[in-house]
């Protein structure tokens, strides 16, 4: 960890057509850490991530990486830069294989050169996907199609990876693995900030959180703060 | 009611024929399935290849098929601009925008065609195309059989570079969800603009070749165009194999058809086909 | 909008207007006038019915030629059948709307460019239809069932140029009554998302049915007066592309879904013909040239272009 801020939204504004969905979001994510993003359906979650990787651009604010204004390029260029996102429901390519997901992950000119290795740490985290790498994408379980999508956002050689709830939907011990990976992806030196609904299981493992509620920042500290913030323990603890 | 002995030869050349329309309907197939669009100046592309082979035959004295080795790259630079500065643009308005920017692209290609060329039909004549062979009793012309070489050739080569390479898996890739590949690294628009080129390119060979088997005019790419639509929603979006299978369909449908029925109803036979394939299939035999 | 659709608002004006091209013919106008005048009417019936289509109901059609044409050949063969030419219209008009009304079943199943496809096909099978089958008099020299317009050689121009008038006025007017209409709104929501629109407890199968059949009344109509103007029909003409050209140029330029974008547009088209009637193959490729240019600069056609710049204007 050396405290450099990696990413820095500043007052961004998001509209999905005439609708907005993010209002005066800031945050910063410096190296190293591990950063979550709280907050129900509906509250922006997803559209702050996509705000980030490109799909979508701000109408106002700015974002930056690495110093470099990104919040207008597009996501084939931010991913050069080194920011990497695991999308909503993992959204594997489903007719291509295993191993076909994972290659076309590295194909921007930058990754390319590293993606034979790239592709052995992936097997080394998840070692099902070695197993099943000339199988159909779509003939994977739940959980093994969001182990897939979690190495594809890594074989981009990323220094942020970006992860849209990757745990929805799973049995609790599938959920365990993903999140041990986690803790592996951030020991390999790679920073994360992830978005999940689950507060607990964000607290537990994340250094540092916003809380969102319908389009806006609503609070944020480091988790220690947070748990004792009478807000979040009622809220979400129900105590 | 003709003898069904005498059936074989029809039946032979509707395969063949198919041939050609698998390869007429390869490039259609490949950018509706890739970009989602339906590209209606196809059909006057290729018969621009067409009149890329008369004119390299005529007046600079080179084989039709000989001249691909420049043309289907000429082909490709025009497929990659037309959809890079045009279509992609497009794009961003509407879909319908894309529907009627590629119809006055047919529009300005048709009449083009007219103004230079004059409503004549034309044909490609070589040393070759004028021969046949026997199959036992089955008299067959040599280029029917080019075509359906031709077709097999250029549908090995398609799948090898859609399979095989890096650009390749990226278009698979865009084709079936081209929001993450984009996050993936790939430049949508650019691999749009490479698909169309590759289409375009798969337009002049296809060209070409159906220059030496029937004579055409300025007006022939609607006719192809509609038999090519038929093609490639019966044999299913995304599927080379598909493809090819339906253009067979097509093409015995064309020659029975015009064997039982008479060589005017020949096109009615397929065009009529095509409606009922879009009425009863709208995903296709092999489709996703 | 859902109130009783009024037909007033600059109606004084309207009819001045139709007034003064009505008396055109008989104060002596020159024949080149009453001419262009006549097709300008034709090509604005026509382009109203493709934009209540495209622009209204998100339905869009590649087949008005088929409309045309087929009200064309019935009324022809009408008459030579003895009928009089304006009993042709009438009938000719319905034929092409029973002809809609049956292609609706399945045509409407199509989604968005599935439509398109199959519309793009009707016509062309119309037009092998009426090369291989004549069904009265001989085929003409080149195939196809030729036919002159019996009973209308004494038929004074100024007549068919007032049928036209009327043709066109009454796309205007019907235009004006549905869009202001229930109907209208429900077409609204048609076009913007069927599937929501049906969620909301709208017909959608049933209104769109109604506009296919009305727009293939009218351009019945118009291409019926047409045909009676040019005295004969044949298959390449009746059904060709050409239709769909003209039509979909009219109403791009002018503004697909504005209301006065095919009067716009059918102006301008006109105008176009005018200047470059000398030029038959380049005016065609201008026109395709413009079709391109139009969609990628002002999709909006100029109607929406002058809403826009007012717009903006306003807000400034």
């Amino acid at each position: 960890m050396n405290g450099e801020t990696l990413l820095k939204v500043s007052h961004i504004d998001v509209f999905h057509g005439s609708f907005q969905a993010l209002w005066d979001v800031s945050l910063s994510v410096e190296s190293g850490e591990i950063v979550a993003i709280i907050g129900a359906n509906g509250s922006g979650k997803s559209t702050l991530m996509e705000a980030i990787s490109g799909l979508m651009h701000p109408a106002r604010g700015s974002i930056e990486f690495e110093g470099h204004a990104i919040s207008s390029l597009e996501p084939f260029q931010i991913v050069v830069r080194g920011i990497s996102l695991m999308p909503e429901g993992g959204r594997i390519f489903p007719d291509l294989t295993v191993l076909e997901n994972l290659k076309i992950g590295s194909y921007n000119r930058k990754a390319r050169s590293e993606s034979a290795e790239n592709l052995q740490r992936v097997y080394e985290l998840f070692p099902v996907l070695q197993a099943r790498k000339t199988q159909p994408a779509r003939t994977l379980s739940g959980g093994e199609k969001q182990m897939l999508a979690l190495g594809r956002s890594l074989m981009s050689d990323p220094k942020l990876v970006l992860l849209d709830e990757m745990s929805l939907g799973l049995a609790p011990r599938l959920v365990n693995d993903l999140y041990v990976a986690l803790r592996e992806i951030r020991a390999r030196g790679i920073t994360v900030l992830f978005v999940e609904q689950n507060v607990r299981r964000s607290l537990a493992e994340a250094d540092r959180a916003y809380i969102m509620e319908t389009g806006r920042i609503v609070l944020s500290g480091r988790v220690e703060d947070l748990r004792e913030e009478e807000k979040v323990k009622k809220a979400y603890f129900g105590t | 009611m003709r003898p069904l002995a005498e059936l074989a030869t029809p039946v032979m050349m509707g395969i063949l024929l198919g041939g050609l329309y698998a390869t007429i309907a390869l490039g259609l197939s490949l950018v509706f399935g890739v970009v989602n669009e339906i590209n209606i100046a196809h059909g006057d592309l290729v018969i621009l290849g067409s009149y890329f082979g008369y004119v390299a035959s005529t007046a600079l004295g080179i084989d039709p098929i000989l001249s691909l080795i420049i043309g289907a790259p000429l082909f490709f630079a025009l497929g990659f601009a037309i959809q890079k500065y045009l279509l992609n643009r497009a794009f961003r308005i509407s879909m319908d925008a894309t529907l009627i920017i590629a119809f006055g692209i047919s529009i300005i290609l048709e009449n083009t065609y007219q103004l230079i060329w004059t409503p004549l039909s034309r044909g490609l004549t070589t040393s070759y195309s004028v021969e046949s062979f026997d199959v036992g009793t089955i008299h067959v012309p040599l280029v029917y059989l080019l075509d359906l070489v031709v077709a097999i050739v250029v549908m090995f080569c398609l799948h090898q570079f859609l399979r095989r390479t890096y650009l390749g898996t990226a278009i698979r890739a865009a084709a079936q969800d081209w929001k993450v590949a984009q996050l993936m690294g790939i430049n949508t628009n650019r691999v749009y603009a490479l698909t169309f080129g590759i289409a375009t390119a798969l337009a002049s060979i296809s060209g070409v070749f159906l220059g030496l088997t029937f004579p055409f005019t300025p007006v022939s790419g609607m006719s192809f165009l509609i038999i090519a639509l038929g093609v490639i929603v019966l044999g299913g979006l995304g599927s080379i194999a598909g493809t090819f299978v339906a253009g067979i369909a097509f093409g015995l449908a064309q020659t029975v058809g015009g064997y039982f029925f008479g060589v005017a109803a020949q096109m009615l036979v397929a065009y009529t086909m095509v409606l009922v394939v879009l009425a009863v299939i709208p995903k296709g035999i092999f489709g996703r | 909008m859902v109130a009783r659709p009024r037909l007033q608002g600059r109606l004084a004006p309207l009819s001045a207007v139709v007034v003064i091209l009505a008396l055109l013919p008989v104060i002596g106008a020159p024949r080149l006038w009453l001419l262009y005048l006549f097709l300008f009417f034709i090509y604005l019936a026509l382009a109203n019915m493709w934009n209540l289509l495209a622009g209204y109901s998100g339905l869009i059609s590649l087949c008005p030629a088929a409309f045309v044409g087929l009200a064309g050949y019935t009324m022809a063969i009408l008459t030579w059948f003895g009928w009089p030419y304006y009993v042709g219209i009438i009938l000719g008009s319905i034929a092409a709307a029973l002809f809609a009304a049956l292609i609706s079943v399945p045509a409407f199943r199509l989604r968005g460019i599935y439509f398109a496809i199959g519309t793009l096909v009707v016509p062309e099978i119309l037009r092998y239809v009426f090369i291989i089958w004549v069904p009265v008099g001989k085929p003409v020299y080149g195939g196809g069932a030729g036919y002159t317009v019996k009973g209308v050689s004494d038929v004074a121009s100024a007549q068919t140029y007032w049928l036209a008038l009327a043709v066109a006025v009454a796309s205007v007017v019907l235009m004006r009554y549905i869009l202001r209409s229930k109907f209208g709104s429900g077409l609204a929501a048609i076009r913007d998302n069927d599937v929501t629109a049906a969620y909301s407890g709208i017909n959608v199968f049933k209104l769109k049915l109604y506009s296919f059949v009305v727009a293939a009344f009218i351009s019945g109509l118009a291409g019926t007066v047409f045909y009676v103007y040019q005295g004969y029909i044949e298959p390449a003409s009746a059904f060709s592309v050409q239709w769909l050209i003209v039509i979909m140029l009219a109403t791009v330029i002018g503004g697909e879904g504005t209301e006065e974008g095919p009067l716009v547009g059918s102006v301008i088209v006109v105008f176009l013909y005018f200047l470059l009637a000398r030029y038959a193959q380049i005016s065609l490729i201008i026109q395709g040239v413009i079709l391109v240019v139009i969609m990628l600069a002002a999709p909006q056609g100029i109607i929406g272009f002058i809403r826009k710049a007012r717009r903006r204007r306003s807000l400034a």
